[in-house]
């Protein structure tokens, strides 16, 4: 499991480059900036079809949207004929790339247990061409596909659990990170760097833009969902070590988090209480595995 | 003084000792007939610990090749192999791979888009995808083409990809001998690949970083032209036909085999009024034919063409100075539009102050047998329109077998 680190530990060396073409206030230009500073000079990164168009100071490779887990184990192999395993293997994609489009190449990669590492910038849709829905995309939201009106509610179904599907995997390692716990997820970077297998990060990075907030609010709004349990922290080891890494005494209500959103602006309490019951009920769940520390199937 | 070896083997296992003797670094595959074998016979030189290659069974063809392209631009030599449906669902990381500049070799052992059995009509489909696009005649040809594929591609002045189409079945599982050139030779005649740029971190250069080159291939362009990372590309094939004809030139001269001059191969076209143009294995069958009517003081002839991309125009308009009528024979159809080859040819030839006439036949598609006598009606009719007798239509759908 990850060793938890200080703000004085976080690496100083920058490698993105700013500007980049993100929106003021943007959750995965962050991510980005916080994931790249563990990940060091010492990477080939792979990017897909997304925004913001992250720009690192590392080589850049990869290319088809729907081939991400495709680009970095051809850059996998390739290093491991030339005799170069000292070098990070990256794909930093968008939550389109990962849960729906590249969802079968990442699987593929995963499942070879290639040495790679995976990490997603989950601004739940597909930001780049506007906010259309995705499978990351949670229930009831309002996006440019899933309008609000007398026929709609906003995305009729939930969001596909990821994490957990490439935790079935049986894969060294999976976690989920939020922007606004910086050290914690430098952390789980700074772990999976020294693995060797598949590694899959799963950042939740606000989106001003396409959720529809204030742009000063990206960390509030991040470090609610945290707090509310929208999105918890934990990390699998192996598809079965299980950890939560936030664990408050008491969950925040999620209507908080919801309601600095635009997209969940339409909500009606009886909606509210059902995105808190499913959030409770999940909750209680990974406390569970928590209490165990194990995934017990 | 080269040792040879002989071995009586299938075009797919042709295939893979031309992979093997190439010392192919990554080459990632998928099931779908009639290539599969291909993958199998790499897998057991891997397992029995005759070739170092790192092996992809990757999730589907759209995969082989996004993995062969990162691969290569790392800087592994890489092969990937792919027939009918396997080749359409490929077809956007081909771009990918073209558009980088990618020595990639392919083999694409030809299954019809209309069913199972073979023709061009899968590797066609890719026509507009920036592939260098090879087609052969027999096993032989398939393992020679596969070394040669990378000797042109890996070339500074090329750097393209290349796809080896061959027959399924006709090839892929009939068994021939064939040659197994010596290792140590072909090591001499393949130097190792360097990829450009080297994208290495401790290689890439200053000037590379940040938005990388090559990155999102296709949106590429040159000094501020928006046409230039298509005209360049376009240019850059145009431009592979004098290195292809110097590796078949060279292959010739250390493994004493070449294939016509590496872009069309011609047979008995000396004083020819008429000749026919065939592609991979319907060219074995006419060469019989021209044999059979050359011998009854037929003046026909045969050529052979092998680099269908980029299209062989110059020895095309020199020959069309010599000859009075061209039947061109389609192993596909572009729906609608026609066969690939006749359009090429008639594209080729229209420039010429006398032009001569240009005959079409569609042959062998789905699999459809073409035998000698069906080749000999079509050098027929061509022969008629050299002598300036009516011909009617001038493009049919040749009929095959039987009586008709
Ligand atoms: C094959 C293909 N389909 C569709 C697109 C169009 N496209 C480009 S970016 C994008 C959205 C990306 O969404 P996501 O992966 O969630 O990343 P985000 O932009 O939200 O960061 C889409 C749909 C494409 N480039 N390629
Ligand atoms: S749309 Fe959202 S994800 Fe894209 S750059 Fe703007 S804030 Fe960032």
């Amino acid at each position: 499991m990850s060793e938890r680190i200080t703000i004085k530990q976080v690496p100083l060396e920058e490698l993105v480059i700013t500007p980049g073409s993100a929106c003021q206030g943007c959750g995965a230009a962050l991510a980005a900036r916080l994931a790249f500073k563990a990940l060091g000079p010492n990477t080939i990164r792979h990017s897909i079809p997304a925004c913001p168009d992250n720009v690192t100071r590392t080589p850049t490779s990869g290319g088809e949207f729907e081939a991400g887990g495709d680009h970095v184990t051809g850059t996998w192999r390739a290093l491991k004929a030339l005799g170069r395993e000292d070098v990070q293997v990256v794909g930093f994609y968008g939550d389109g790339g990962v849960y729906d489009i590249g969802f079968q190449s990442i699987s593929g990669a995963a499942i070879r247990n290639e040495n790679v590492f995976i990490i997603c910038k989950n601004n739940e849709a597909y930001m780049n061409t506007g906010g259309q829905v995705s499978g990351a995309t949670p229930q009831f939201a309002m996006t440019t596909t899933t309008p609000v009106g007398p026929m709609s509610r906003g995305k009729p179904h939930s969001r596909k659990n990821t994490p957990m599907i490439f935790a079935m995997h049986g894969v060294p390692y999976v976690a989920t990170a939020s922007v606004a716990f910086p050290t914690d997820l430098i952390a789980k970077v700074q772990y999976g760097k020294g693995i060797r297998g598949f590694k899959f990060l799963d950042i939740l990075s606000p989106c001003p833009t396409g959720w529809r907030f204030d742009p000063s609010k990206t960390i509030e709004v991040a470090r609610l969902a945290v707090q509310t349990g929208f999105w918890p922290l934990y990390e699998i080891i192996d598809g079965r070590k299980f950890r939560l890494n936030y664990k408050p005494r008491e969950l925040k209500p999620v209507a908080e988090y919801l309601k600095l959103q635009g997209r969940f602006r339409h909500l009606s309490e009886q909606e509210i209480e059902e995105i808190q019951r499913s959030v409770t009920e999940y909750w209680e769940r990974l406390l569970k595995l928590d209490e165990i520390g194990e995934i017990l199937i | 003084m080269e040792h040879k070896s002989f071995e009586v083997m299938t075009g797919n296992k042709a295939c893979a000792w031309g992979v093997k003797l190439s010392r192919v670094q990554v080459a990632s595959i998928y099931p779908v007939t009639p290539q599969t074998t291909i993958g199998e016979y790499i897998a057991e030189f891997i397992a029995n610990g005759e070739l170092k290659c790192e092996l992809v069974n990757a999730e589907g063809e759209l995969a082989t090749q996004a993995i062969v392209k990162a691969a290569s631009r790392v800087g592994a030599r890489t092969f990937v192999c792919t027939s009918g449906p396997g080749q359409l669902y490929m077809h956007h990381p081909m771009h990918g791979t073209s558009s980088g500049r990618l020595p990639v070799v392919m083999a694409t052992v030809h299954r019809g888009n209309k069913g199972m059995q073979p023709d061009h009509t899968d590797l066609m489909s890719q026509l507009w995808t920036g592939w260098i696009q090879w087609y052969c005649e027999n096993n032989q040809e398939v393992l020679d083409s596969v070394i040669m594929a990378y000797r042109t591609a890996e070339d500074k002045r090329v750097r393209l990809p290349i796809a080896i189409g061959y027959d399924g079945y006709i090839l892929s599982y009939t068994s021939e001998p064939v040659e197994i050139p010596d290792q140590a030779s072909v090591d001499e005649f393949l130097p190792p690949y360097e990829p450009i740029p080297n994208i290495l971190p401790d290689k890439w250069a200053e000037a590379q970083r940040g938005r990388g080159a090559g990155m999102m291939e296709g949106f590429m362009s040159g000094g501020g032209d928006p046409q230039a990372a298509w005209r360049i590309h376009h240019e850059a094939i145009l431009n592979s036909k004098e290195v292809i004809k110097e590796v078949n030139e060279e292959f010739g001269k250390r493994f004493g085999r070449k294939y016509g001059n590496g872009l069309v191969e011609e047979y008995r076209t000396d004083d020819a009024e008429a000749v026919v143009v065939a592609m991979g294995t319907i060219a074995s069958t006419a060469r019989v034919a021209i044999d059979r009517m050359r011998s009854e003081g037929k003046p026909v002839g045969l050529v052979k063409l092998k680099t269908f991309v980029p299209f062989p125009t110059e020895d095309f308009q020199e020959l069309g100075k010599r000859v009075r009528a061209i039947g061109m024979i389609d192993r596909n159809v572009c729906l609608g539009l026609g066969g690939a080859g006749f359009g090429e040819l008639r594209r080729a030839l229209y420039d010429l102050d006398e032009r001569p006439k240009v005959l079409g036949f569609y042959a062998g598609l789905a699999g459809a047998e073409v035998r000698v006598r069906d080749i000999e009606k079509m050098a027929e009719k061509t022969l008629k329109a050299a002598r300036g007798e009516k011909v009617d239509p001038i493009v049919e759908w040749a009929k095959l077998g039987g009586g008709g």
